[in-house]
């Protein structure tokens, strides 16, 4: 790729971006979040047409005007959100992206070769499950599969560790390097400085849109590319000091409920969270945790167990009783569910209020709203718009600042957080992290529920550990390892 | 026996009940891409009026104009469904408004009305129609007789369309990439399968049975032209896609559940039977809406529902 | 080789005018577009717009006789725009109309004798209450079984005509005219001269009281939807509601609540049917009229807004209106339909301008040119 250029409107999403890969080299795609690296190679499946810029493949110019080109050009994806159907099942799927497929489908023989793929790639998976059935992991399985099926050379994989524990981590680069080694070229898109120096032959840097730099993984450092990803010398963040810490707030007794695919997702989770205290709550995305958040803030009925607050129980399954009862939810999916997206600023802002002082019997106030509004946009620094625009014109950084300033204004007792920096770029993560030390300085309980272990390790006083569905783990957040959180993570005791 | 209340149902069920066969069978395919088609009222009435004129105007025998009669009917109604497909797929448009729309432009108040009356096409019965047959000489079997091989020839190839989409949707490779671009056009466009492609192909496909429908009202079973002649059999056909779980061979099942229950009071009059027609007529509607219910709880939605994407307009670079 | 593609995209800055200069540019489009159809079929394009325009709204008795058509479809338009504030589609107002229609001639002749401030109001209430009753049941089906109300409130329809037709035609009902000429020719009961409603007089224009309780209705939705709590929170429900419930709103209420306000309104207006036009419960008229159908395109063309809807409703009850008056050899009933379709096409063709833009790239591998609208 030479030159790529692609705007959005508002936004240089890539900025004259240059980019190669050779046959059977593992090249890893480095930088953080909102550096344009999916946008990048969705120019290189077809997805986007760049606004500059030339593709090339095997040293012939390819122009990409949709998904099936790119099928036809040899570059196949593993998107981060699964592209997979989720009623049909993994053969019918594999079959849709199989271009040698016949046009009279053979139920039998398409799951014949299913699982003989899989086996090649040592990933056993049910040629005739459907893809609801499936974990989360072995979906991804089944995304490799497609993409090879396509007879893809260039293989892209997207952030695919999100959702694995360190240990399938392992096991997905040990294929990754067998692909690599049977003529393949893979691309891994990646914001983790350790798996690029694990799997990696090559890398390049993408900052702000730009391409920065193209290293070998074996004659550069992680600092090094630490420096390169974010621009500056970079320190690590201060660890959290404790602070003083007051009664139990939030307590969980004996929590089980039941998932969306009705399984049960918590099983018997018990802790307490103090005034002042930030607990953690480690895990793979998938085990239960978000499921937890839902069941504190009553998104979800518990089937067994009881949440407290204050030493008072907490109706079940009912947001508003958790609302009143002082617990303040920034919940992981800020654009569908934090906020309505349409709505404009102001009206997000008094979302959960609106029933208080900005309002005088049936009817709204509505100049006090967009007084209240205003003031918290100062105050909390949310740029890109004005009171009155539509919510999802902001940026991921700005959104979450919104939701930041709503929830605190209700000067809650506790704060359930999730997932809250997924997505920002550094200068907001740094922000976000603020606010949460300061609201536990002023006696919130705060729950913290993350897959990012630094992030953890940075915040919290105490981090639990959920594996499907129940806390395998408790450990002391300024002595516990990455090590031992890991295997917690896997299961192992 | 053949002469027995039961037996003349059932015919009748299987006679009445193709149109909607036809017109369901349609509106199965669109749907199936995602494609909520509204319209189809309109379109069964553009079939109707189309293949009547035809039939009423072209030279030959039965045989000839026949043929080329219902032929037009199914241009006509894929014309109007390509109306629609402009209008929902490539210009985004609401789907429901815009299936709305369409039966206004052609239906009863509209188009096919205009050019009844532009023809005079209610002044004189159809010149031809399709008369049951004897097939295969079977005609004086008990039961089966009448129900099965005294039937006309759209009668049968309704049963051959049941078949053809049942094939072409669980056996065939593109079969297969339309029920992923009705799950999920997201899944499918990343695959390479050209959604629009396939929305506008299967709308005017749908579009196309419709018409046939219609023309089975206006050449077989009345058969004249009046204005607003089906009656509102469209909506019907809608709703028995869903009694149908989006199955072509449930299609058939309800059909004729349908047929029967609107053709039971018709001939329980005719015998001198007097129980308020409106509760068998009421039936299909109110099992349709509990069929609805059942399955649109949360885990039969995965098993058993609507496609996922329906009456979702998919833009590729959403952001 | 390259190809010139068209894009697109979605747009992030709605500017202000949009939403007004679209309208009338598709507006303009569609008059363009019959014209056409007109040319085509024989006709005069100019002198039939302006016939038509005179039987609408100019000629003696038109205002007066358009206002006639567009009462049912301002209650019929408002019913689809109220729900359709929380991405509700009430295909249903038909059937909760003809229920408010039953509701309130069976009132009308229960209260027969009394006097005129008794029976109106009555009448209004109970057409509101059996509409609403009408629309709770597509209401609770969705809030707690998720079943779409598209179809449930369809098939209700159906329901709601067999119904009507077993009051009128197949039993000896209430509401079933039992006197000689009755027993012959299965009608209505007439309704008592004291529930005929009143009408008050604008020059040479006559406006039935149903008109003006619709723009009451409109004006009530209004404060509603934009100035109170009710509002906010059927908004959100509407625009996303997992964030709703989130909220801490209670999201299902809300919807049964919503899908009956809609019903009672569509209700009212098939009280006004009973009370202002045809004074018997006139169970094969109300099936002909189809003001449920039309009311949704009423409500689409006036893009929900209130107000809005009742004009639009004026306006397409005049083209009603002249098309009834027009009729004959030389302009057949089906071209209202045709011209109504048109009009619709072009209003839902030209939204896409509101949403996205269209970009026309002509590229080559060194820059593109681009020609956005």
């Amino acid at each position: 790729m030479r030159g790529v250029t692609k705007r959005f409107p508002g936004v240089v999403a890539n900025d004259d971006v240059s980019f190669e890969v050779a046959r059977g080299e593992v090249h890893a795609l480095l930088g953080e979040n909102g550096a344009g690296k999916t946008t990048l190679m969705n120019v290189l499946t077809g997805l986007y047409r760049p606004d500059e810029g030339k593709i090339e493949v095997g040293g012939r110019p390819v122009e990409l005007h949709s998904p099936r080109d790119a099928i036809a050009a040899g570059i196949g994806m593993v998107h981060q959100h699964f592209r997979l159907v989720e009623t049909l099942t993994v053969a019918e799927n594999i079959a849709l992206a199989d271009r040698q497929a016949p046009f009279l489908l053979r139920g039998r023989e398409a799951e014949l070769q299913v699982e003989l793929t899989a086996e090649a790639l040592h990933m056993p998976v049910d040629p005739g499950a459907k893809i609801w059935q499936l974990s989360v992991g072995e979906q991804q399985r089944v995304e490799i599969m497609k993409a090879v099926r396509s007879g893809s050379r260039v293989l892209i994989l997207d952030e695919p560790t999100a959702v694995l524990t360190p240990q399938e981590a392992q096991a997905l680069f040990r294929t990754l390097r067998v692909m690599a080694a049977e003529g393949h070229s893979v691309v891994v898109i990646t914001h983790k400085l350790h798996e690029v120096m694990e799997v990696a032959d090559r890398v390049t840097v993408l900052r702000g849109g730009r391409s920065i730099a193209t290293v070998r993984t074996s004659e550069v450092t992680r600092n090094e590319l630490a420096s390169l990803m974010v621009g500056r010398d970079v320190e690590p963040e201060r660890r959290r000091e404790p602070g003083e810490i007051g009664e139990v707030v939030l307590e969980a007794r004996g929590l089980s409920a039941r998932g969306d695919r009705g399984v049960d997702a918590l099983r018997d989770v018990s802790f307490s969270v103090r005034a002042g205290e930030v607990l953690g709550v480690a895990g793979v995305a998938g085990n239960g945790q978000r499921e937890l958040a839902e069941v504190l803030t009553g998104l979800r009925p518990a089937s067994a167990g009881v949440v407290e607050v204050d030493g008072k129980r907490l109706r079940d399954g009912d947001p508003r009783a958790a609302i009143r009862a002082g617990v303040a939810h920034v919940p992981e999916d800020r654009l569908r569910t934090g906020v309505a997206p349409s709505l404009s600023i102001a009206s997000n802002v008094v979302l959960k209020s609106y029933r208080g002082e900005v309002s005088r019997g049936p009817f709204l106030l509505l100049r006090r709203i967009a007084a209240r509004a205003a003031e918290l946009i100062r105050r909390y620094d949310v740029r890109g718009a004005g009171p009155h625009a539509p919510a999802r014109l902001l940026s991921g950084g700005n959104l979450q600042k919104v939701v930041l300033a709503r929830e605190f204004s209700s000067r809650p007792k506790a704060l359930v957080v999730a997932a809250p920096t997924r997505g920002l770029d550094v200068g907001a993560i740094e922000t976000v992290h603020g606010y949460l030390r300061d609201a536990a300085a002023e006696g919130v309980a705060v729950l913290l529920v993350s897959e990012d272990l630094d992030e953890l390790l940075t915040l919290a006083d105490r981090i639990v550990v959920m594996y499907e569905g129940a806390i395998v783990g408790e450990v002391d957040a300024r002595a516990a390892s990455v090590e031992e959180i890991g295997l917690l993570m896997a299961g192992v005791a | 026996m053949n002469d027995g209340i039961v037996v003349v149902v059932l015919a009748a069920a299987v006679a009445y009940g193709t149109p909607l066969l036809f017109a369901a069978l349609g509106e199965l395919l669109a749907e199936r891409s995602g494609v909520l088609n509204l319209g189809v009222e309109g379109m069964m009435l553009m079939g109707a009026v189309i293949g009547f004129l035809c039939v009423q105007h072209v030279g030959g025998s039965a045989g000839v104009a026949l043929p080329i009669a219902v032929g037009a009917a199914a241009v006509a109604g894929g014309g109007c469904a390509l109306i629609l497909a402009f209008l929902v797929v490539t210009l985004r448009a609401n789907q429901i408004v815009s299936g709305l729309a369409l039966t206004i432009f052609a239906g009863a108040a509209g188009l096919s009305s205009y050019i009844g009356n532009d023809f005079e096409l209610a002044d004189d019965p159809a010149r031809f129609s399709f008369e049951p047959l004897n097939a295969l000489g079977l005609g004086d079997l008990p039961v089966l007789g009448p129900v099965v091989f005294e039937q006309t020839w759209l009668v049968y190839a309704s049963w051959l369309a049941v078949a053809a989409v049942a094939f072409y949707l669980w056996r065939t490779r593109p079969g297969l990439n339309v029920r992923a671009v009705g799950e999920s056009p997201a899944a499918a466009d990343a695959m390479g399968i050209d959604v629009t492609r396939y929305r506008y192909l299967h709308t005017v496909a749908g579009g196309a049975l419709a018409g046939i429908g219609g023309a089975c009202f206006s050449l077989a079973l009345t058969p004249q032209w009046v204005d607003g002649l089906t009656a509102g059999a469209g909506w019907i056909a809608i709703a028995l896609v869903i009694f149908a779980f989006w199955r072509p061979d449930l299609c058939l099942v309800g059909a004729y559940v349908f047929g029967g229950l609107s053709a039971l009071p018709l001939i329980l009059q005719a015998r001198g039977v007097t129980i308020a027609p409106q509760l068998f007529q009421a039936l299909p509607y109110v099992m349709t809406i509990l069929v609805l219910v059942l399955v649109s709880t949360g885990t039969a939605r995965r098993r058993l529902g609507a496609p996922a994407a329906l009456g979702i307009p998919y833009v590729r670079e959403e952001r | 080789m390259t190809r010139p593609s068209v894009r697109i995209e979605r747009r992030l800055v709605q500017r202000r005018w949009l939403p007004v200069v679209v309208p009338i540019g598709s507006l303009v489009v569609a008059f363009g577009a019959i014209a056409v159809v007109l040319l085509v079929t024989g006709h005069a394009p100019l002198p039939t717009f302006r016939r038509l325009f005179d039987a609408a709204f100019v000629a003696d008795g038109a205002l007066t006789n358009t206002l006639i058509s567009a009462t049912p479809l301002a209650f019929t338009g408002l019913a689809a725009a109220v729900a359709f504030r929380m991405r509700l589609f009430n295909i249903g107002a038909e059937g909760q109309l003809y229920f408010g229609a039953i509701g309130a001639a069976g009132i009308a002749l229960l209260l027969a004798g009394q006097s005129a401030w008794l029976i109106i109001p009555a009448m209004i209430v109970a057409g509101a209450a059996l509409g609403a009753a009408w629309g709770a049941i597509p209401g609770v089906l969705r809030a707690f079984a998720h079943t779409n109300e598209i179809i449930t409130s369809l098939m209700l329809n159906y329901v709601a005509a067999l119904v009507l037709n077993y009051l009128i035609f197949d039993s000896l009902s209430y509401w079933r005219d039992t006197s000689a000429t009755g027993q012959l020719f299965p009608q209505g009961k007439t309704l008592p001269d004291a529930a005929t409603w009143p009408t008050f007089t604008l020059g040479s224009v006559t406006v039935p009281f149903g008109f003006v309780v619709a723009i009451v209705v409109a004006a009530v939705v209004w404060v509603l939807y934009t100035r109170t709590r009710f509002g906010f929170e059927t908004q959100v429900i509407g625009d996303s509601p997992r964030a709703a419930r989130y909220a801490g709103m209670r999201t299902r209420r809300k919807i049964v609540a919503v899908l009956c306000l809609s019903g009672a309104i569509a209700g009212i207006g098939g009280a006004s049917q009973d009370g202002d036009f045809r004074h018997v419960l006139d169970a094969r008229g109300l099936q002909q009229a189809n003001y449920g159908y039309t009311g949704i395109v009423v409500a689409a063309l006036a893009r929900y807004n209130p107000f809005a809807t009742v004009l639009v409703a004026f306006l397409l009850g005049g083209l009603e209106n002249a098309g009834y008056t027009l009729q004959g050899a030389d302009f057949p009933s089906g071209l209202v339909g045709m011209m109504q379709g048109i009009i619709l096409f072009a209003m839902l063709g030209g939204e896409l301008l509101v949403r996205y833009r269209v970009v026309i790239e002509r590229s080559g591998s060194l820059g593109a040119a681009e020609a956005t609208t």
